[in-house]
């Protein structure tokens, strides 16, 4: 995929549920994998996307909204790939004992951070906004 | 769903969970169901087989990490068999790989466990 000028896009919204987080797994790895990005670069798309997804669904069992949606957003261009991932999970609002335990979602934010060049986490109105960006090349 | 859950033993009788698959926040609840079931049938000594697991996020690795805390509080431990290099880099990046006991192979586990009796 050889994008010139204006990025291409490739967009998909999956239920905010456990068992579709595989899906935008899957497509993320179609979008990663033809771009100019070495097998582990691809692999660290596919886990940074599983990952936000991941959260997302978490968030929305605590909040009691899992009948809501993500949004899985890939912004393509020559030398990088941007991902953006919305939910309408609610609030993240961790409890000062959260904050300081080495639970699954920090570990799920750990790995981000560490497998995309850039991350920020961006508060909505209801739900929450991941951009992600990772380098090609 | 591209995930299969199954036990075997190594020889001395050491219980093996063998995933294969995604594990994942929808599939980690049967590994974490399993090990707790193996907990309260009174296994101290337990190994996850990660051999054919082709995709392993933070979710699996919280159920590992509270699957280690309970075996160690029963004087117990927990051993991983993780021939593939992509699932390894996943407890590398994160500093796991110092945390869990990980082997190349179910006989290298064989041989690197310490039987308790």
């Amino acid at each position: 995929m050889e994008a010139q000028g204006e990025p291409v896009v490739v967009e998909l919204k999956i239920p905010c549920k456990p068992e579709y987080v595989g899906v935008a797994r899957l497509a993320i790895l179609g979008v990663a994998s033809r771009m100019r990005f070495s097998y582990d670069q691809v692999e660290d798309v596919r886990l940074a996307v599983g990952e936000a997804c991941t959260t997302a669904v978490e968030w929305g069992a605590k909040n009691k909204r899992d009948n809501t949606d993500i949004v899985v957003r890939s912004s393509i261009s020559n030398d990088k790939l941007m991902i953006d991932v919305i939910d309408g999970a609610g609030q993240r609002q961790e409890t000062p004992a959260e904050q300081d335990s080495i639970e699954p979602e920090s570990l799920g934010a750990l790995l981000i951070t560490l497998l995309v060049d850039e991350v920020t986490v961006t508060p909505l109105n209801g739900g929450t906004h991941v951009k992600m960006v990772k380098y090609a090349g | 769903m591209n995930f299969k859950i199954d036990t075997y033993s190594l020889d001395g009788g050491v219980p093996v969970i063998k995933l294969e698959g995604e594990v994942d926040v929808y599939t980690a609840p049967q590994l974490k169901q399993q090990m707790i079931s193996m907990l309260e049938a009174g296994t101290r000594q337990m190994v996850i087989d990660l051999t054919n697991v082709e995709y392993f996020d933070s979710t699996a690795l919280g159920v590992l990490i509270g699957g280690l805390k309970r075996i160690r509080e029963r004087d117990g431990n927990l051993a991983l068999i993780c021939p593939s290099p992509r699932i390894r880099r996943v407890f590398e990046i994160t500093g796991l790989d110092k945390i869990f006991d990980i082997y190349s192979s179910a006989d290298e586990a064989k041989t690197g466990i310490e039987i308790i009796r």
